[in-house]
C-alpha cells in the first residue's frame, strides 16, 4: 500500500490552495439562498478546470483520478468555498459514471467538465434514510416516457441545480432518473441549513418529465461511497483549518503574561487535535488512494474513512472555539462555520452510528442474521 | 546490491529453511532461544538491516529494510532479547571508539550480548536531564554511585548502557556522560520491580561505588545527553506496518471472542468493535504515509509523531473494552479455572497501563508533539530544552 500524492498532485495542491485562498470568500456565503459563488466556479472551470479533472477525456474532461479529486476536495474543505463540486462531481457525475447508460453520459458529462451543468442526486425523503430502498417517490409511464411523483429532502444544491438524478421506487426496486432543474412541476425550496456554507434543498415532483438511467441499485450505492469518500477528504481538509487557525492564534494570544500556548493545558488540547488531523487525513487517504476492487471494498473504505473523519473534524473545529476563548464564540469570527460545518457533514450520508452499523456488516464483525432489522448494505 | 525481488526471494528461502517454531516454555528457555535464533539470523546476514556491513549488519537501503520487517512478520519470530540494543547499537556505531566497534557490535548482533538500558532514576522519570546517580574519575576509571529504575528485563541483560552525572547537577544534560557498564561487574545490584500485573518485567539498578574503565564512555565527557538517542537513518519507521499488523490480529482476535461469547448481537458491542476496526486501519495508513514520505522526502512527516500517542492510547482502550466484553468472566484473575483465554484481556487491560507511562508519557510527547510539530512556544516553568 501506497498513499503518497506525487509531486504533480501536490503542485495541484499548491495551486488550488492559492486559488481559493484568492478567491473563494466563505463570508459571502452566508447571505445567499444558494451558497453558490458563481465567479468563483466559473473560474475554478476556466482557469484550473477543477470541474473536468476527474470526468474522462472522452467526455470533455482531463481523465485523472481519485488522488487528483482527494486534493481538490481536501482543499475546497479547508477554504469552505462556495462551489457545489460535492454535489456535481462526488455525487452526480460518480453516479452518471457508475451507470450504464453512454447516450447520457456523452449528453450530460461534457457540461460538468466544463462548468457549465450543475448536478445533483436526490435520493432521502422524508423518513431522512440513506437507504437506497427506502423511497417512496415513484415513476410512472406517460407518453412514451416517465413522470415522477414524490418528494426529496436534503438535496445538496438542490435549488441550482442543473441536473436532478432522482431514486425512485419502481416495480424492479430502486431506479436512478434524471430531470432538469428547470422541469415543469419541481418545486424547489431551500433548506435554512444550520451551515450557513451549504446549499441544500426540498425537491417536490408533481408528474415531472424524467428520463431512466439506471435500474441498478448499485449504481447509487457506488455514488454515494464515491461523495462519502470525497466528504472525507473535505473534513480532513476542514480539520486541518482548524487546527492551524487554533495554533496561530493560541502563538499569539497573551493571558498571564505569556502566550497560551505556552501553557499545557492549550498545548495538550493543541496535540490531541493534531493527533485527530492526522487520523483523518490518513482515513480519507487510505479511502481516495488505495484501490477497491469490488464494491464491499469501496463500501469499506467509504465507511471507515465518515467514522473516522468525522469525529475527527467535529472534535478539532470544537478544540478551535475553545482555544479562541470568546472571540470563538462570536459570529465574526470563522470557527463558528467550520464547527458547523463539521457537526453537519456527520449527519450526511449517514450518521457516525449508521456507519458503524453498516461497517459491522461489512466487515462480518457480526453474522447478518443476528443483526435485529438489519438492511443489507 | 540484489534488486528488491531478489532480495525478498533470498530473505524468503532463508526463513523458510532456519525459521524456528514455537517457543518453550520457562524463562531461561525461551532467552536461550531468542539467542539462537539471532545468531542464527547474523550467521547467515540476516541481521542489522539498518546497521552498515562494517559493523556486521546489512547495510540495506529504507526500501529493503522495510521488505525485511514485512517478510520477517509473516512468521511468529522470537524478538531480539534484552532492550534497548537497538539504542545502543547505533550510538556505537556513530559515536564508538575502534575497540568498542570491535567489542560490542557484532556481539549484539548476535545476542551474545545482552543488553538493558540504565536512564531513569527515581527523582528523574520525564525529567530525565536531573538525574544523579554519578561517575567520579578515579585515575583511568570511573566510580559509580546511585540508582536506576523501570530498566526492562534487566535482570537477563550482560551489559547496560548508563547515563550518569560527570558534571554538576546544575549543568544538567550538559554534565551527563554515557556509559557501557557489566551487569555483573562488583557493586552492581539488579532487582526485578513487581508491577500491577503481579509479574515482573521491570528492574531496579543499584550502582554501588562500580569501577568502570574510562574506556567504557561512549563520546566524549558531559556530552552523554547528545547521543544518547541517536538512531540510524529511519530504522524504526521501516517496522511502522508490522505494528499496524500487529493491532491488526489484536482486533481481529478481539471481534473472534465478542462472536464466541455472543456479545455481537449487541448494537453497542457492534459499534464499538467497528470503531476499533477503523482505527487499526487508521494505523495502518499512517505506517503507510509514513514509509512513503521517508522514501520521497527522506522524513518521515508528522505521521511517524503522532502514531505513539494514537496507538498507546488504542491499545488502552481496546483493553478496556474487552474486560467490559467478558462481562463477569472480566472478574477472573489469570490463575481462575474459569478465566476467558486464560486471562490475556485481563493481563493485556492492566499490562497497557504502561503503555502512556514507558519511554516518554503521553504528556511528554503531547508538550513534544505541540512544541516541535506545531511550534508553540515552550513554557517558561520548564528548563530549557538541551
Amino acid at each position: 500500500m501506497d498513499i503518497g500524492f506525487t509531486s504533480e498532485q501536490e503542485e495541484l495542491r499548491a495551486v488550488l490552495r492559492a486559488f481559493l485562498d484568492d478567491h473563494a470568500d466563505r463570508r459571502g456565503l452566508l447571505d445567499s439562498d444558494t451558497c453558490h459563488d458563481a465567479k468563483l466556479w466559473r473560474r475554478m472551470a476556466t482557469e484550473i478546470g477543477v470541474q473536468g479533472l476527474a470526468v474522462p477525456e472522452e467526455y470533455g474532461g482531463a481523465g485523472f483520478g481519485a488522488a487528483e479529486m482527494c486534493v481538490v476536495f481536501e482543499e475546497l474543505g479547508r477554504a469552505l468555498a462556495g462551489a457545489p463540486m460535492l454535489a456535481t462531481a462526488g455525487l452526480a457525475a460518480a453516479a452518471l459514471l457508475a451507470c450504464g447508460d453512454e447516450d447520457a453520459k456523452a449528453e450530460f458529462l461534457p457540461g460538468i467538465a466544463d462548468g457549465s451543468t450543475i448536478a445533483t442526486l436526490a435520493l432521502v425523503e422524508a423518513e431522512g434514510a440513506w437507504e437506497t430502498d427506502a423511497v417512496h417517490t415513484r415513476a410512472r409511464r406517460s407518453d412514451g416516457g416517465h413522470v415522477i411523483d414524490g418528494a426529496k429532502y436534503f438535496v445538496l444544491d438542490g435549488v441550482l441545480a442543473d441536473l436532478v438524478l432522482v431514486t425512485v421506487r419502481t416495480e424492479e426496486g430502486t431506479a436512478l432518473f434524471a430531470v432538469s432543474g428547470d422541469a415543469a412541476g419541481l418545486v424547489r425550496r431551500a433548506h435554512e441549513a444550520v451551515d450557513p456554507t451549504r446549499g441544500m434543498a426540498r425537491l417536490d415532483f408533481a408528474s415531472v418529465p424524467a428520463r431512466l438511467l439506471s435500474s441498478d441499485p448499485s449504481v447509487v450505492e457506488t455514488a454515494l461511497d464515491q461523495a462519502r469518500i470525497a466528504l472525507a477528504a473535505e473534513q480532513a481538509g476542514g480539520a486541518q483549518w482548524c487546527l492551524e487557525t487554533a495554533v496561530a492564534y493560541a502563538k499569539t494570544r497573551h493571558q498571564f503574561g505569556r502566550p497560551i500556548g505556552s501553557f499545557q493545558a492549550v498545548k495538550h488540547r493543541c496535540a490531541d487535535m493534531m493527533v485527530a488531523v492526522e487520523a483523518a487525513r490518513s482515513a480519507a487517504y487510505l479511502a481516495a488512494l488505495t484501490a477497491h476492487d469490488n464494491a464491499d471494498e469501496l463500501a469499506i473504505a467509504a465507511t471507515s474513512a465518515q467514522i473516522c473523519c468525522s469525529r475527527a473534524y467535529t472534535e478539532v473545529a470544537a478544540g478551535t472555539i475553545q482555544i479562541h476563548g470568546g472571540i470563538g464564540f462570536t459570529w465574526e469570527h470563522d470557527a463558528h462555520l467550520y464547527y458547523k460545518r463539521a457537526k453537519t457533514d456527520e449527519l450526511l450520508f449517514g450518521s457516525p452510528d449508521w456507519h458503524r452499523d453498516r461497517l459491522a456488516r461489512l466487515t462480518g464483525i457480526a453474522p447478518p442474521k443476528t443483526i435485529e432489522g438489519g438492511v443489507s448494505a | 546490491m540484489p534488486d528488491d525481488e531478489e532480495f525478498r526471494e533470498s530473505l524468503r528461502a532463508f526463513l523458510k529453511e532456519h525459521a524456528p517454531g514455537r517457543a518453550p516454555k520457562g524463562a531461561a528457555e525461551r532467552l536461550a532461544f531468542a539467542k539462537a535464533w539471532a545468531a542464527t539470523k547474523y550467521d547467515h546476514g540476516f541481521a542489522g538491516p539498518a546497521w552498515p556491513r562494517e559493523a556486521g549488519g546489512m547495510g540495506l537501503p529504507f526500501e529493503q529494510q522495510v521488505i525485511y520487517q514485512v517478510e520477517m512478520a509473516r512468521y511468529r519470530l522470537p524478538a531480539m532479547p534484552g532492550t534497548g540494543w537497538e539504542m545502543v547499537g547505533p550510538t556505537i556505531i556513530k559515536y564508538g571508539t575502534p575497540e568498542q566497534k570491535e567489542k560490542y557490535l557484532r556481539a549484539t548482533l548476535r545476542a551474545d550480548i545482552v543488553w538493558a538500558q540504565g536512564f531513569s532514576e527515581p527523582e528523574a522519570g520525564s525529567d530525565l536531564p536531573g538525574l544523579r546517580t554519578t561517575a567520579r574519575r578515579d585515575g583511568d576509571h570511573y566510580v559509580v554511585n546511585g540508582q536506576k529504575v523501570w530498566n526492562t528485563n534487566a535482570e537477563k541483560a550482560d551489559m547496560l548502557f548508563v547515563l550518569v552525572r560527570t558534571g554538576t547537577q546544575e549543568a544538567r544534560q550538559k554534565g551527563i556522560s554515557y556509559l557501557l557498564i557489566d551487569a555483573h561487574a562488583p557493586g552492581v545490584t539488579v532487582r526485578p520491580i513487581r508491577d500491577i500485573t503481579g509479574g515482573e518485567h521491570f528492574c531496579e539498578i543499584f550502582f554501588d561505588e562500580v569501577r568502570v574503565p574510562v574506556s567504557q564512555r561512549v563520546g566524549e565527557e558531559n556530552d552523554g545527553w547528545r547521543i544518547a538517542r541517536t538512531t540510524l537513518g529511519h530504522e524504526r519507521s521501516a517496522g511502522a506496518l508490522n505494528q499496524a499488523a500487529f493491532y491488526r490480529r489484536i482486533v481481529d482476535e478481539l471481534i473472534a471472542l465478542a462472536r464466541e461469547r455472543g456479545a455481537v448481537a449487541d448494537t453497542g458491542v457492534r459499534r464499538r468493535l467497528a470503531d476499533f476496526d477503523v482505527r487499526v486501519r487508521v494505523m495502518n495508513a499512517h505506517a503507510a504515509r509514513t514509509i512513503a514520505s521517508i522514501v520521497a522526502t527522506g522524513e518521515p512527516g508528522p505521521t511517524s509523531s503522532v502514531s505513539r500517542l494514537y496507538n498507546s492510547v488504542f491499545e488502552q482502550e481496546l483493553h478496556e473494552f474487552a474486560v467490559e466484553l467478558l462481562g463477569p468472566f472480566g472478574l477472573l484473575g489469570r490463575g481462575d479455572p474459569d478465566t476467558v483465554q486464560r486471562g490475556r484481556w485481563t493481563g493485556g487491560w492492566l499490562a497497557t497501563r504502561a503503555s502512556t507511562i514507558g519511554a516518554g508519557t503521553a504528556e511528554i510527547q503531547r508538550n513534544t508533539i505541540a512544541e516541535q510539530l506545531l511550534g508553540l512556544p515552550r513554557d517558561p516553568a520548564m528548563p530549557p530544552r538541551p
